[in-house]
């Protein structure tokens, strides 16, 4: 799921025509000054990170004079919201409200079309309101062949109770275009919590939440998104984009890469030993990531390279997942499956060949390579035949292999490693 | 001859050198020179079985494309890296094949600019 910023949002739901807030991104406490006098007002500022509670984590604060945003702006930039530095903050004109409502859009998996998502309590936990006072929230099917007509969205507005006969207008507008906006760029989701009703009684977007599909990034080349796995809720990382190039537009397999700890931070901070991982299978890395945990070991990244992929899919995942400065071993381990692990193989010989080409692809770190499936023979063969096998620091493992048994080859190949070696220079 | 098909992919046999493109991006490059001292033909053999791309085949003794460039660019090549590894262990090392990683490159190029190195250049403390 690729999710856009609040300001990246704005931008594309004023292009709908759906009011957003006067303002500008500022990446210093400067910038963010000179918006605050442009506008010649009270400001918001918002850091502009992809988790969510950000107000309940210090992420938005006031200011009535350029001086104070000056100031507001310096401290924002210096914070972290859940582990994320603030980088930028979006200045905009602080609203005068009067209320605040909550509108969304979403695919509803089990109805199998978009659901349209609104609630009087705008501006709060949804998901609280969901749990104490469900009624509240009120919901409407759309029929995504036919697409939501305004007097449709006027009609749902009108069932409501408490919504005065002239906010039924406006607010059918802004339903409708919410609608087309969430069709056009292929979203997930599209949240605008809260939807300010101000003094003057305009209809105002405070916040904007885009939760883009991730099959259809391609089609959305202007929105500067990256084909990468789900990293929650940071942006995703240079070796995760070079991950997500791999399965861009080649469906023959597929090879998931997601950075778990990508700077090293958590192993050095648990002792424990960051390695490189791969796995065929969600079910095998998930497992053996477990082993490996309880052994001492925290994989810097997690990796299926499953679904049968092309060698050169392999190749590509290896160099990546090899590239990771601080690993101390590898650890790869085949789930029994009917890919063709001779192709896998291959991928990954090429791969160590290339990085190692003094020592014919004989890693430096120790490496455990479990074959177990379809072709995990020929597999196994290749690399005794390339000669990597006869690594002090290569064990290959068969289909016998339990992942309990790879976690426990790995462990001890390790520690003779790190004893005969002192493990890497610093 | 070049420039046979610009759209779906480009073969060139230009100073014996057989090249064509595959659909990941990347390009294999075949040095027919070096063939014909090859009795070991690795290449299309490994090329030839029934779970292989079956992309080359022999013709007058040196590795030749079996099907047209418009299918091997849209994945008949099914990028097995066969032909290049068994060259290298039983050929005359003739075959390479390029695989482009533009973004792994430029991160790559980040770390060194910021004196940071990947453990596989790196060496032992002992």
């Amino acid at each position: 799921m690729a999710r856009l910023y609040e300001h990246q949002g704005k931008e594309l739901l004023s292009k709908m025509g759906i009011l957003v807030p006067k303002g500008r991104l500022a990446a210093s406490p400067k910038e963010a000054k000179g918006v605050a006098e442009k506008l010649g007002r009270s400001v918001a500022l918002k850091v502009q990170v992809l988790s969510g509670g950000r107000g309940k984590a210090g992420g938005i604060r006031f200011a009535m004079t350029p001086q104070e945003t000056e100031k507001r702006a310096e401290e924002l930039l210096e914070t972290e919201i859940r582990g994320i530095p603030v980088q930028k903050i979006l200045v905009e004109e602080k609203l005068p409200i009067k209320n605040e409502l909550y509108l969304a859009i979403t695919a509803d998996p089990s109805l199998r079309r978009p659901v349209i998502i609104f609630c009087k309590d705008g501006g709060i936990d949804i998901e609280e309101v969901a749990r104490t006072s469900p009624n509240r929230i009120v919901r409407k099917q759309v029929n995504i062949l036919r697409g939501l007509r305004e007097y449709e969205a006027r009609d749902f507005i009108r069932k409501m109770e408490s919504i005065s006969s002239e906010d039924i207008i406006p607010l059918g507008s802004i339903m409708k275009n919410l609608y087309d906006l969430y069709r056009k760029y292929d979203c997930k989701l599209v949240e605008v919590n809260p939807l300010v009703v101000t003094e003057e009684g305009r209809f105002v977007a405070a916040d904007a939440r885009i939760d883009i599909d991730d099959d259809a990034i391609f089609r959305h080349p202007e929105l500067g998104l990256f084909s990468t796995e789900e990293t929650g809720e940071r942006p995703p990382t240079k070796i995760e984009i070079a991950a997500g190039k791999i399965d861009e537009g080649d469906y023959r397999g597929t090879a998931h890469i997601i950075q778990l700890d990508p700077d090293g931070s958590y192993a050095r901070e648990t002792n424990k030993i960051s390695i490189a991982f791969d796995c065929v299978g969600t079910g095998t890395s998930l497992t053996t990531l477990d082993e490996l945990v309880d052994l001492g070991y925290f994989p810097m990244n997690f990796a299926d390279t499953s679904g049968n992929p092309t060698a050169s899919k392999l190749y590509r995942a290896t160099k990546i997942i090899l590239s990771q400065p601080g690993i101390e071993g590898y650890l790869f381990v085949s789930c029994v499956s009917s890919q063709q692990l001779d192709n896998t193989a291959r991928g990954i010989i090429k791969a160590l060949k290339e990085l190692y080409p003094d020592s014919g692809g004989k890693p430096n770190i120790p490496a455990v390579f479990t074959f177990r499936g379809g072709w995990d023979e020929e597999a196994i063969k290749l690399f005794e035949e390339h000669g990597i096998s006869d690594s002090p620091w290569v064990k290959i493992l068969g289909r016998n292999a339990a992942e309990r048994d790879s976690a426990l080859e790995f462990d001890a190949l390790y520690r003779k490693w790190k004893e005969e070696t002192g493990g890497m220079e610093d | 001859m070049e420039g046979r098909d610009r759209r779906y992919g480009r073969l060139t046999i230009k100073e014996e050198v057989l090249e064509f493109e595959v659909f990941s991006g990347g390009k294999v490059s075949i040095d027919l020179s070096k063939c014909e001292e090859c009795h070991s033909k690795a290449c299309v053999q490994i090329c030839s079985l029934p779970t292989m791309g079956r992309v080359l085949e022999l013709k007058d003794g040196k590795p030749s494309l079996k099907k047209d460039l418009k299918e091997i660019k849209k994945g008949g090549c099914t990028e097995c890296l066969g032909c290049e590894l068994e060259c290298e262990l039983k050929g005359k090392k003739a075959v390479q094949i390029i695989l482009p990683t533009p973004e792994l490159d430029e991160y790559l190029n980040e770390l060194k600019n910021k004196g940071i190195k990947p453990v596989y250049v790196m060496a032992w403390r002992k």
